[in-house]
């Protein structure tokens, strides 16, 4: 499918080390809005450092990332960058003070500065989008990872970002759980979201991806598509990555 | 229709129930036994004698005093304070006291009547009183759980506890009033003093209830001693020091009240200083800014390398003087801010003040050190998930982190809080008016240095366990949120 628009998320030879470790080394790559794009790797191949270097939650040394033509320079930028885009963590990381209900409107109420019966009918709304409409007023702790991971989606959808990056989203769940989660980010795909994925997940992979990258030790190694990928993958390190994972 | 198995587990659970039943039966007659015995011999004559005379020798004055019981209250009654060093010896005299007249009964009655010697009878009577208010409740309670076979609630056995222990101490403070407190009399008198069946009866009553209720309480899982415990013990003492020798505890409590009120004053204006303090300090730590991290790290090592004694007298006795030569070189060599440099010159520390910024600048660094580990203890997570929402690092703080970090820090928090309320004492070397001042003049008055510092030392450590009683709840209430 050809980009007519400008790509939403530019990345432009970044390189960045944690004082002698190399995390990446010039990185290239670009997303296009409603693209759905899946990052795959070894561990340690700096897969999850790129996805936060899209929001800033870590620096790059060299190179420069521009996301919806805001370059991550300067500190305004960066927080209005962060409004537009919106982060699933693999721990979760829900406020645990805080009831469901009011993980998701604290930020609508503070950055958006929306009332409170509005950011708390989006919340509901979003609670049931993700399925678990009855669970407004229980705190986090007294949910199970699926629901937690649920309405960390839902935490972020509140914000109405322009692209969602989730980082290992389904990796610290039980398997029964995983499902419940993933549908959520099918629909979520579905829908037209621009969304960066680092995922194990490959059913997830084959139903939903535009594009994969697959990283090793700090570059990308190969770009291909799902039908490639689980076809014919041209490098030989995807195909022995591939051959560990797929069992 | 039940399993072998289960049959088994309800059978046994049904011989559990009836030993149980059997022991707590036995349990509940010694106290119920002492109960009835304290009932009884409250109508029994509490002592076959009372003193008559007593002659109190003084090395320049004898003074004499017809009333049982008065020594040290009776010559404060005439305007004249006792000193101690004077005091050669007592001679007692002791008379019969009628059958009827003598009885707990009529003590208490006595003590309502007589209009003119209330004040000095009162606490003997509310020693009586209070003993046969135990027996009484104890034995209710008690007569009612053994007859429906339930375990006592907690609140009921808490309560038959206290007054268990509140009748063997009040038993004690009789025979001791008849001594008026004076242990040296009470050695070398006691055999003269002739003890009737009733005050028997009552104390052997009094302790076979303790006996019961401790045996009851074994019974439960949950201890019923309780840390609110002390803080009764010591408040009680404080007032029974008090009322029962008004002389000079009662004197020397009226001169520490206000001294209390200050203490109270310069703990809270202080603490609240210091958690501003405290916080802003923290913040400084754990910031990635060099320059504030090491102004935050010079103030936490230098303050915490200093006695607090001493970083209190440098405020008083030295920063005047750095003030003012500040102040005058600041004058001459800066115009721009001479106005500064006047303010410098003229600044008058007030004790009050000067001790309020001496515990701040002291207690702040402790504080920024609790509020940096209380932080750093949040996870890094919820930190990077405030600010991929789009939050500033404040709003993160304030919103998210903050609230969380403050369960965390409360416990220790707490703790300086009473650490604080015993290191204000250190500011009476300041000339602020606090306890410790006041005592220390109290004593250089009257020279009754054990009863003026045992006073002091009291109510400081009621003091100190009610803030630690209310630190406890808070904590409880705070974990119970999460």
């Amino acid at each position: 499918m050809e980009q007519v628009k400008e790509d939403i998320i530019q990345i432009e030879h970044v390189s960045k080390s944690f004082g002698r470790v190399r995390a990446l080394t010039d990185v290239s790559l670009s997303v296009g809005r409603a693209e759905v794009v899946v990052i795959i790797g070894p561990s340690g191949s700096g897969k999850s450092t790129l996805l936060r270097c899209i929001n800033h939650l870590e620096g790059v040394d060299k190179g420069c990332i521009i996301v919806d033509g805001m370059p991550l320079t300067d500190a305004e930028n960066i927080n209005r960058v962060r409004t537009e885009v919106g982060m699933v963590f693999q721990l979760f990381n829900l406020f645990p003070h805080l009831t469901a209900l009011e993980n998701i409107t604290l930020a609508q109420r503070i950055i958006r500065k929306r009332s409170r019966e509005e950011s708390e009918r989006k919340g509901h709304e979003l609670l049931e989008r993700v399925g678990i409409p009855e669970k407004a007023d229980v705190y986090p702790v007294q949910l199970s990872g699926g629901q937690q991971q649920r309405v960390a989606i839902a935490r972020a959808m509140a914000m109405d970002p322009k692209i969602m990056l989730f980082d290992e989203p389904t990796s610290a769940l039980d398997p029964e759980m995983i499902k419940e989660v993933l549908d959520v980010m099918l629909d979520l795909a579905a829908e037209g979201m621009t969304m960066v994925v680092v995922s194990h997940e490959m059913g997830f992979v084959r139903a939903a991806a535009d594009r994969i990258f697959f990283m090793d030790e700090g570059s990308i190694v190969e770009e291909t598509t799902p039908d490639e990928l689980f076809t014919a993958p041209k490098e030989e390190r995807t195909r022995q990555f591939l051959s560990k994972i797929l069992h | 229709m039940l399993s072998s198995e289960e049959r088994v587990l309800s059978e046994s659970r049904e011989v559990q129930h009836g030993s149980l039943r059997t022991s707590l039966d036995r349990r509940y007659a010694v106290a119920l036994i002492g109960s009835l015995l304290v009932l009884v011999s409250f109508f029994l004559p509490l002592f076959g004698q009372k003193i008559v005379r007593t002659v109190t020798y003084y090395s320049a004055e004898e003074v004499v005093s017809e009333y049982p019981g008065l020594i040290w209250g009776q010559h404060y009654r005439e305007g004249r304070p006792p000193k101690k060093q004077e005091y050669v010896r007592t001679e007692l005299e002791f008379g019969p006291t009628d059958v009827g007249s003598g009885s707990g009964c009529a003590w208490v009655s006595a003590a309502i009547e007589d209009e003119e010697n209330r004040r000095q009878l009162i606490g003997n009577a509310l020693s009586l009183i209070a003993v046969l208010c135990g027996a009484i409740v104890i034995g209710i309670i008690g007569l009612r759980e053994w007859r429906t076979g339930r375990a006592p609630g907690l609140g009921a056995v808490k309560l038959m506890f206290y007054l268990a222990v509140l009748s063997v101490l009040a038993m004690a403070a009789v025979l001791l009033y008849q001594f008026d407190f004076d242990v040296s009399v009470l050695k070398a008198r006691v055999g003269e003093l002739d003890v009737a069946p009733g005050y028997w009866g009552m104390s052997l009553g009094s302790a076979l209830l303790l006996i019961g209720v401790l045996l009851i309480c074994q019974n439960r899982r949950h201890p019923v001693f309780s840390w609110w415990v002390l803080v009764y013990g010591a408040a009680l003492a404080v007032w029974a020091l008090s009322k029962f020798k008004p002389v000079p505890f009662a004197e020397i409590f009226q001169f520490l009240s206000d001294g209390i009120v200050v203490t109270l004053r310069i703990t809270s204006v202080s603490f609240f200083c210091i958690l501003v303090a405290g916080l802003i300090g923290g913040l400084g730590r754990i910031s990635k800014n060099r320059v504030l991290n090491g102004i935050a790290s010079l103030y936490v090592e230098i303050v915490r390398g200093i006695p607090l004694l001493v970083q209190l007298l440098f405020i008083w006795f030295a920063l005047p003087q750095v003030n003012k030569s500040l102040g005058s070189y600041i004058v001459e060599n800066i115009p721009a801010i001479s106005g500064l440099g006047e303010w410098l010159v003229n600044l008058r520390l007030s004790p009050f003040s000067a001790a309020v910024i001496g515990l701040t600048v002291c207690y702040g660094a402790y504080m920024s050190e609790i509020f940096r580990a209380g932080i750093a203890s949040i996870s890094k997570g919820q930190m990077e998930a405030a600010r991929s929402l789009g939050m500033s690092y404040f709003q993160a703080m304030r919103w998210v982190i903050l609230p969380q970090a403050i369960r965390v820090i409360l416990p220790p928090v707490g703790n300086e809080f009473v650490a604080l309320l015993k290191d204000s004492s250190l500011v009476s070397v300041l000339a602020v008016s606090d306890l410790t001042r006041r005592g220390r003049e109290y004593m250089a008055r009257t020279f009754l240095s054990l009863e003026t510092w045992a006073m002091v030392a009291l109510i400081y450590l009621v003091m100190t366990l009610l803030a630690s009683r209310a630190v406890a709840m808070f904590e409880e209430r705070a974990s119970f949120e999460r």
